[in-house]
């Protein structure tokens, strides 16, 4: 199963500013748990006008207690026991000034074999009410979406896939498969466990979700308050909080 | 501005962020970029952080997702899947699916 988060929202600013305040995101006071933040490829097209930037962010979080219970260890991985971790954030954004859309898309590099996470965005200018008056400037639409899939177990039946069938179930996944023996993970099954790891990170991302949001406002307020040079400011500041 | 991964790294990524912020919000946003002025300050910020991404494993990490992605989406997205019912009240034809 798959479980979805959408919200639509309007801001109370321009096109211009909002892509601009994406791009400005990290830090902030809604999200100290994001370590870093790196453009690793960025190219732009000018016939089209199309900027398009790949993006890795660092995030520290902590899975949930609930998540680590249900999980052998073997896919805890860098985990600490309280369920302490780091993951690595893709994120891929296509800005179109010429259409006044900008689009991105995020996905988790780590805990893949146990969660997969990817948060859509879409910002966009709306058309000006009034007949051939161009752009509205003032406003921008704005939906965000999760999409949340748990793949225990896919890992190793698309490696058996691959490997043919003389693979047997140990020689591929070197015991990590057979590892939860005891306990919660087989006697619920695998399908169980996908579907509790996908309702708890749901129940999660509807929590963090407006605390994106907020974040996503201060940077629009420090930018129409004082521009570029109060987002730095304030960045700066947040970052000393965090160290 | 934020931190790079890579602290060896920190003073070309904010040189090159500075120039990117600046051609973003007075050139690209206003649609009279003609290219990106600060490619060059890019390419030394790249070097490194490759560099970085290499020593620390990370490089492969990106590559294997995106192996993986791409045989996910096939998967993910198909209209047969269980998401189908729930995307449905979301599907927006404009939103095609950006793959990462």
């Amino acid at each position: 199963m798959v479980k979805f988060y959408s919200n639509d929202t309007v801001y109370d600013y321009g096109f211009s500013t909002v892509s601009l305040a994406y791009f400005l995101r990290y830090p902030n006071p809604y999200a100290r748990h994001v370590a870093s933040t790196d453009t690793i490829e960025r190219s732009y097209d000018p016939e089209t006008q199309r900027l398009t930037t790949v993006r890795l962010h660092l995030k520290r979080s902590r899975l949930p207690p609930a998540v680590v219970k249900l999980l052998p260890r073997s896919y805890l991985g860098n985990a600490g026991e309280d369920g302490r971790t780091q993951s690595f954030i893709l994120e891929r954004s296509v800005v179109d000034v010429k259409n006044g859309v900008m689009q991105s898309e995020s996905r988790n590099l780590d805990w893949n074999n146990v969660l997969s996470v990817i948060e859509k965005h879409r910002y966009e200018r709306p058309k000006a009410l009034a007949e051939g008056a161009g752009w509205n400037e003032e406003t921008t639409n704005v939906n965000i979406s999760v999409t949340l899939k748990s793949r225990i177990g896919e890992q190793i039946r698309k490696q058996r896939a691959r490997w043919g069938e003389q693979a047997t179930a140990t020689s591929v996944s070197g015991g990590e498969e057979e590892a939860p023996r005891r306990g919660l993970f087989s006697s619920w099954g695998q399908g169980a466990i996908r579907t509790a790891i996908e309702t708890i990170s749901l129940q999660r991302t509807e929590k963090s979700q407006p605390k994106a949001q907020k974040g996503m406002k201060v940077v629009l307020e420090r930018l129409r308050h004082g521009g570029l040079v109060e987002v730095l400011e304030g960045m700066r500041a947040d970052r000393e909080v965090e160290i | 501005m934020s931190a790079s991964f890579a602290p060896e790294c920190n003073e070309v990524k904010e040189r090159y962020d500075t120039c990117f912020l600046k051609w973003y919000s007075e050139k690209f946003i206003r649609g009279t970029a003609k290219e990106d002025e600060c490619e060059p300050l890019f390419q030394k910020y790249k070097t490194c952080l490759t560099k970085a991404l290499k020593d620390k494993g990370i490089e492969s990490m990106i590559e294997e997702a995106r192996a993986d992605n791409k045989e996910n989406d096939v998967e993910f997205m198909k209209p047969s899947s269980g998401a189908k019912c729930k995307y449905n009240s979301q599907e927006d034809p404009r939103s095609q699916l950006i793959s990462v």
